[in-house]
C-alpha cells in the first residue's frame, strides 16, 4: 500500500514477518490486513497459527527472542513498526486496549476491581480521585455490571469470571483507544455468559465506533461476531474476506475443512469431523503450499511453488491455486466426507 | 458410529445416584454444592452431564468415584454402596477399578516425573497379581484403543502434545477394564478437530466396549454428536434429564433452551433467541421470595418465573416421552415455550 | 538424535561455575578428611621449642604455632575429626527429621499436631548447652558433642520436608493414584519421594554448612576437644591468644572455615536453581507454540548448549 491510508483505517499490517527463537524460525509470514473504524474482524486458526503472535505484535508486545524482520504496522496514519518503549507505552490505553483470555492473572488479586480501573484512569489521563471513581462507575455500568458501585469494591476473587472479564474490558476501553484487541477473550467462559460478552462487544462497535480485533480458535464465535474474517494456517493468511461469504462459500480447502468441524446450531446427531494430519513445525522448510500435505484437493501446482493471495472480490482473497475453480467445492465436500 | 445405543429397559442401573446432598467447606464458608440429586446411568449409553461454573457437575463426579463424601444421599454401584466405604474396603473397591475418572486437566493429573508407561500401568501394578510383560502389554493395548502407539511409553508428559497428554489420561482409565468412565471436560481446552477426535474416541469405546461414558461439559453442541442422554445441572440441582434428541429439539426447562440459544453456531437457524429466553428491563421486578433458597434455583434468572416458583419443582417425569425417561424441574414446562416465543427476539435498543 | 541433557536436573547443576568451584573444594576437603594426617608433611604433634611463632618457609608452608607444631599439618590432620563429625549431626538430624517430615502428612491431623509440637519444643532448646551436658554425661569428644547438635537439627529437616510434602501430596495426580486404590506408602514411594529429595539435599548442604561453624564454634571454645589433638576450631582460638606474636596466623584456620561454608552454601542455593522435580518448568514462551513440545524442548536445548 503506498501513500497514506484511508483515515478510518485504525490498524494495517502490512506484508508482517515475525521470526522467534532469535531469529532461527519464522513464525509469521506475509500477513496483510486491516481493520476499520466500526468493524469488528476475526483472527481464526489453529494453535500454533501465528494469529496470537501477530496480535502481540501489533501490541508492541513481542515475548523475548521474537521480532518483527519483515513488513509495517501502522496505527491510524503512523507507522509503529519501529516505535519505542516509551511510544507503545503511550499508544496503550489511549489507542489500543486490549484483553487477554485469563482475565484473572491481569488483576492485582489483594487490590479492589475499582482502584485497578481508577489508577489507569488516573495515570493515564491525569484524573482526579473522585472524578476518576465516578468515571469507573460509568465504565463499569457500559460493560454491563449490575450494581456496579458494589462490584468497584471487590477483590478478584470474589467475582466471577465474566464479571471479571466485563472488568477488564472496562479498563480496556477506560481512556478512548480506537482498538481493542481481544485475543481468545471468550475461550474460558461459560456459554451464556460468552453470548453476553459478545453482545458487548457488538454494542460497544455500534455505540463508540470501536474497532475490534478479535481472536479465536473457534468459527462459530467469529461467526456470530465478526464482520470480517481472516484465516491463518502455519503462519500465513490462507483466506480472509466478509464472514457471510466465507461461512457460505470457502475458497480455500483449510477453511472448508474448520466449518467442517465447527459448531452447528442445530443440534442434530451429525458426524463429528476431524482435520486429520498435523500442521508444520514452525520454522519447517515447504515449497509450496503449506496446507498441501493435508489437503484432499491438491494437485501438482500446490507444492511446486509458493502460492500468492488470489484476489476474489472487493475483499475476499484465498491463497489457493484452485480458489477459482468450480469443481473445488464438490472435491473437498466428497473427500472431507470420506474421512 | 452415530446410531443410537441400545439401552435395555427395565435392566438394572449400573450406577445409582440417590438424593445426594453435599456441603463444602464449613461455617460460613459452606457451600451448598449439591441438593438432591438423583441420577442413573445404565450399561453402553453416553450420558452428557452439563453445567456452567458453580453448577456442582465436577463435585458430583468426585463424590461418585468418592474423592466427595455425601452429607446424605448415597451412591450405588452395581449393587455396591460405594458412598459407606471406608479405608481398606474403599482401597479394595477402588483397585478393582470399576469406575474411573478422567480429570480435566492432563498438566495436573499426570505425575511429570513418570513415563508413560509408569502412569497407564499404576493401577494395574497397584492391584498387583501381574508382571512387568503382562502390565506393558495391557498398557500397549490401552495406548492403542486411545490411538497411541508404543514409542511414546518412554516419554515423559512433559514430552508430548496436550492431545497426546489427554489421550493418556484416558488410557490409564481404561487399563483396569472399568465398568463406567467418568470424564471431567475432557475436551475443553483443545481445538475443534481435537475435540472432535476425542469424542469420537469416547464414542467407539462406548460401542466396542459397550463401556456406559459419563461425559461432563460446559458446551452442548460438543455433546450432540455422540451421547445418547443429557443430564442438565444448575447450582446443585438436576433441571433436565433426557434422550439427547428430544432434548434438543423441544426442551422442557427454559435454563436448557437458553444454553442452546447461547451457543455460538456457524448456522444461525435457531428457534429462539437468547432475548426470549432472559430477564430484561421490561420485565416486573423480582419479588424477594422468588430468591429465597426454597425458590427453584433458575427463578432469579427465568423470565417464566410465577408464584408457584418460589418452591423448588421436583424433577418430575414428562409426559409423552419415550419409555418415561425424560424428566423436568419446571413447574410451567408445558407453557413456558409458547410464551418465548411472543417475546421480542432481538433486544431493545437502548 | 542430538544430545538431550535436561535443563533440570543433577546433571545440569554442574553448569553452573559456582558450583564447578563449590565442588572442587568440597572434594579437596573431604579428600584431606579421609587422608589428612597421612599426608601431613610433618607430625602434627610435634613440638619444637626452637620453632616458635614462625612465618611460612619451605620446611613449615604455613608457619608453626605457639608450641612450634607445623600449622599445615594440624589443620589438615584436623580436618577428619571437623568434617566427620559435622556429617554426623547432619545424619542424625536427616534421619530423625526426614522421615518423620513425610510421614506426617499422610498419618493424620492429630499426629501432626503432636510431631509439631516435638519439634517446636526442640527447636527452643539452646543448642550449646546441650553439646556441653552431652560432654559432661558422655565424656569430653567432639563426637559426642555433636549429638545433641544432630538433634537438636531435626527440626529444620523436619519441617522442610514437611512443607514440601505438603505441596506434592494434594497434587491431583496423588488423587488419581488414591482412586486407583494405592495406599498411602505406594503414594509416598512412587510419587512423593523422588520430588522431596532435592529439597532435602538443598537443606542437607545448607545444614553441613551449619555444622561445620558449629564444630568450629565448640573447638574454639574448647568443648569437646581433647588436647593436643588438632581441630580447625582449636586451631583458631589458639592462634587468637597469641595474635601479637603473630597477627597473620589466625587467619589462614579462619580462611579455612569460611572457604568450606561458603562452598557448601554454594553448592545449596545451586542445587535449589537447578532441581525442580515434579513441576512442569515452561522452558518456552507459551506464546509461542510449536505442534510439539518435543520440539520446544529440542530447541531449547540446542540453544542452551550453543549459549
Amino acid at each position: 500500500m503506498n501513500g497514506n491510508p484511508p483515515p478510518d483505517q485504525v490498524l494495517g499490517l502490512e506484508d508482517l514477518h515475525v521470526t522467534v527463537h532469535h531469529g532461527a524460525a519464522t513464525a509469521v509470514s506475509g500477513v496483510t490486513l486491516s481493520v476499520h473504524t466500526g468493524e469488528i474482524v476475526g483472527m481464526v486458526g489453529e494453535s500454533g497459527s501465528g494469529k496470537t503472535l501477530t496480535c502481540r505484535a501489533a501490541l508492541g508486545e513481542l515475548p523475548a527472542g521474537c521480532a518483527v524482520s519483515q513488513g509495517t504496522i501502522s496505527f491510524e496514519t503512523n507507522n509503529v513498526t519501529d516505535l519505542s518503549r516509551r511510544g507503545w507505552e503511550r499508544l496503550h490505553g489511549t489507542g489500543i486496549g486490549a484483553v487477554f483470555q485469563d482475565p484473572s492473572s491481569y488483576l492485582n488479586p489483594s487490590l479492589s476491581v475499582g482502584s485497578q480501573l481508577t489508577e489507569v484512569l488516573r495515570v493515564k489521563q491525569r484524573l482526579p480521585r473522585r472524578e476518576a471513581h465516578r468515571k469507573a462507575i460509568e465504565l463499569f455500568t457500559v460493560v454491563g455490571l449490575r450494581q456496579p458501585e458494589r462490584v468497584f469494591h471487590q477483590v478478584p476473587a470474589e467475582l466471577s469470571g465474566g464479571m471479571l472479564q466485563r472488568v477488564m474490558i472496562a479498563i480496556a476501553i477506560s481512556c478512548g483507544p480506537r482498538l481493542l484487541i481481544a485475543d481468545e477473550a471468550t475461550t474460558a467462559l461459560d456459554v451464556t455468559i460468552q453470548a453476553e460478552i459478545i453482545e458487548l462487544l457488538r454494542d460497544l462497535r455500534d455505540q463508540r465506533g470501536l474497532a475490534v480485533l478479535f481472536v479465536s480458535h473457534d468459527l462459530a464465535v467469529i461467526r456470530e461476531l465478526c464482520d470480517r474474517v481472516v484465516v491463518f494456517y502455519a503462519g500465513e493468511v490462507v483466506e480472509s474476506g466478509p464472514v457471510e461469504e466465507i461461512i457460505e462459500r470457502p475458497r480455500h480447502p483449510y477453511t472448508q475443512a474448520l466449518l467442517q468441524v465447527a459448531s452447528v446450531g442445530d443440534f442434530s446427531r451429525r458426524e463429528l469431523r476431524v482435520i486429520p494430519g498435523q500442521p508444520p513445525q514452525v520454522g519447517a522448510h515447504i515449497s509450496g503450499c503449506r496446507f498441501a500435505e493435508r489437503c484432499p484437493a491438491a494437485i501438482d501446482a500446490c507444492r511446486a511453488a509458493a502460492i500468492d493471495l488470489v484476489r476474489l472480490g472487493p475483499r475476499h482473497q484465498s491463497r489457493c491455486v484452485r480458489a477459482n475453480d468450480p469443481e473445488l467445492a464438490d472435491v473437498l465436500e466428497t473427500e472431507l466426507a470420506a474421512r | 458410529m452415530t446410531a443410537p445405543a441400545t439401552v435395555e429397559t427395565g435392566a438394572r442401573p449400573l450406577l445409582s445416584v440417590e438424593n445426594v446432598d453435599v456441603v463444602l467447606g464449613r461455617g460460613w464458608r459452606a457451600n451448598h454444592v449439591l441438593s438432591d440429586v438423583s441420577l442413573k446411568i445404565w450399561p453402553g449409553e453416553i450420558v452428557g452431564l452439563v453445567g456452567e461454573t458453580g453448577s456442582g457437575k465436577t463435585t458430583l463426579a468426585r463424590t461418585v468415584v468418592g474423592l466427595v463424601r455425601p452429607r446424605d444421599g448415597r451412591v450405588v454401584y452395581d449393587g455396591t454402596e460405594t458412598s459407606r466405604l471406608r479405608g481398606r474396603a474403599l482401597r479394595s473397591e477402588r483397585r478393582q477399578g470399576h469406575v474411573q475418572l478422567v480429570f480435566q486437566d492432563p498438566l495436573r493429573s499426570l505425575d511429570p516425573d513418570l513415563t508413560v508407561e509408569q502412569i497407564v500401568g499404576e493401577g494395574l501394578r497397584i492391584r498387583g497379581g501381574l508382571d512387568g510383560e503382562e502390565i506393558k502389554a495391557r498398557v500397549t493395548d490401552a495406548l492403542g484403543k486411545v490411538g497411541l502407539d508404543a514409542t511414546l511409553l518412554s516419554r515423559t508428559p512433559g514430552q508430548i502434545s496436550g492431545g497426546q497428554r489427554q489421550r493418556v489420561s484416558i488410557a490409564r482409565a481404561l487399563a483396569t477394564d472399568p465398568g463406567l468412565l467418568l470424564c471431567d471436560e475432557p475436551v475443553s481446552a483443545l481445538d475443534a478437530s481435537n475435540r472432535n477426535y476425542i469424542l469420537r474416541l469416547l464414542g467407539d469405546l462406548r460401542d466396542s466396549l459397550n463401556l456406559p461414558i459419563v461425559i461432563i461439559s460446559h458446551d452442548l453442541s460438543s455433546l450432540a454428536g455422540i451421547a445418547d442422554r443429557v443430564v442438565v445441572l444448575y447450582r446443585g440441582t438436576i433441571i433436565e434429564d433426557g434422550p439427547v434428541n428430544q432434548v434438543f429439539s423441544a426442551p422442557r426447562h427454559p435454563y436448557t433452551a437458553l444454553l442452546m440459544a447461547s451457543a455460538p453456531s456457524v448456522k444461525h437457524d435457531r428457534p429462539l433467541s437468547i432475548h426470549q429466553l432472559r430477564r430484561t428491563a421490561a420485565d416486573p421486578d423480582l419479588r424477594p421470595d422468588l430468591l429465597a433458597a426454597s425458590a427453584c434455583v433458575f427463578a432469579p434468572r427465568c423470565p417464566f418465573a410465577i408464584d408457584a416458583c418460589a418452591v423448588q419443582p421436583a424433577l418430575e417425569p414428562v409426559p409423552a416421552a419415550a419409555g418415561g425417561r425424560w424428566s423436568a424441574a419446571c413447574h410451567r414446562h408445558e407453557e413456558w415455550p409458547a410464551l418465548a416465543r411472543e417475546r421480542a427476539a432481538v433486544a431493545a435498543p437502548r | 538424535m542430538s544430545k538431550r541433557t535436561s535443563i533440570f536436573g543433577p546433571r545440569s547443576v554442574l553448569r553452573l561455575p559456582s558450583a564447578k568451584i563449590a565442588v572442587v573444594i568440597l572434594a579437596a576437603v573431604i579428600f584431606l578428611a579421609i587422608f589428612g594426617s597421612a599426608l601431613a608433611p610433618q607430625n602434627p604433634l610435634t613440638i619444637n621449642a626452637n620453632a616458635l611463632f614462625q612465618g611460612p618457609s619451605a620446611q613449615h608452608l604455613l608457619g608453626t604455632d605457639y608450641l612450634g607444631r607445623d600449622v599445615l599439618s594440624r589443620l589438615m590432620a584436623g580436618t577428619r575429626l571437623s568434617v566427620f563429625t559435622a556429617f554426623e549431626a547432619v545424619a542424625i538430624g536427616f534421619v530423625l527429621g526426614g522421615p518423620l517430615g513425610i510421614a506426617t502428612v499422610f498419618l493424620g491431623k492429630w499426629f501432626d499436631f503432636a510431631a509439631n509440637r516435638v519439634f517446636d519444643a526442640l527447636m527452643t532448646l539452646p543448642s550449646i548447652f546441650f553439646a556441653v551436658a552431652a560432654t559432661a554425661a558422655l565424656g569430653n569428644g567432639l563426637v559426642q558433642a555433636m549429638l545433641p547438635i544432630g538433634i537438636l537439627f531435626s527440626p529444620y529437616f523436619f519441617r522442610i520436608t514437611r512443607a514440601a510434602t505438603l505441596e506434592f501430596a494434594r497434587a491431583q495426580y496423588v488423587e488419581a493414584a488414591e482412586l486407583l486404590g494405592a495406599s498411602k506408602l505406594h503414594v509416598i514411594r512412587v510419587h512423593v519421594v523422588r520430588k522431596v529429595l532435592p529439597t532435602m539435599a538443598v537443606t542437607t548442604a545448607g545444614l553441613v554448612a551449619g555444622a561445620l561453624l558449629t564444630v568450629s564454634f565448640l573447638t574454639f571454645l574448647g568443648i569437646g576437644v581433647q588436647p593436643p589433638a588438632p581441630t580447625w576450631g582449636g586451631v583458631l582460638s589458639s592462634e587468637l591468644d597469641y595474635l601479637s606474636n603473630a597477627p597473620w596466623a589466625p587467619l589462614i584456620p579462619g580462611a579455612l572455615i569460611a572457604i568450606t561454608v561458603g562452598a557448601c552454601n554454594a553448592l545449596a542455593d545451586a542445587l535449589r536453581d537447578r532441581t525442580s522435580a515434579g513441576t512442569f518448568a515452561p522452558v518456552i514462551d507459551p506464546v509461542i507454540k510449536t505442534h510439539s513440545t518435543l520440539q520446544a524442548l529440542e530447541v531449547a536445548n540446542e540453544r542452551q548448549s550453543a549459549a
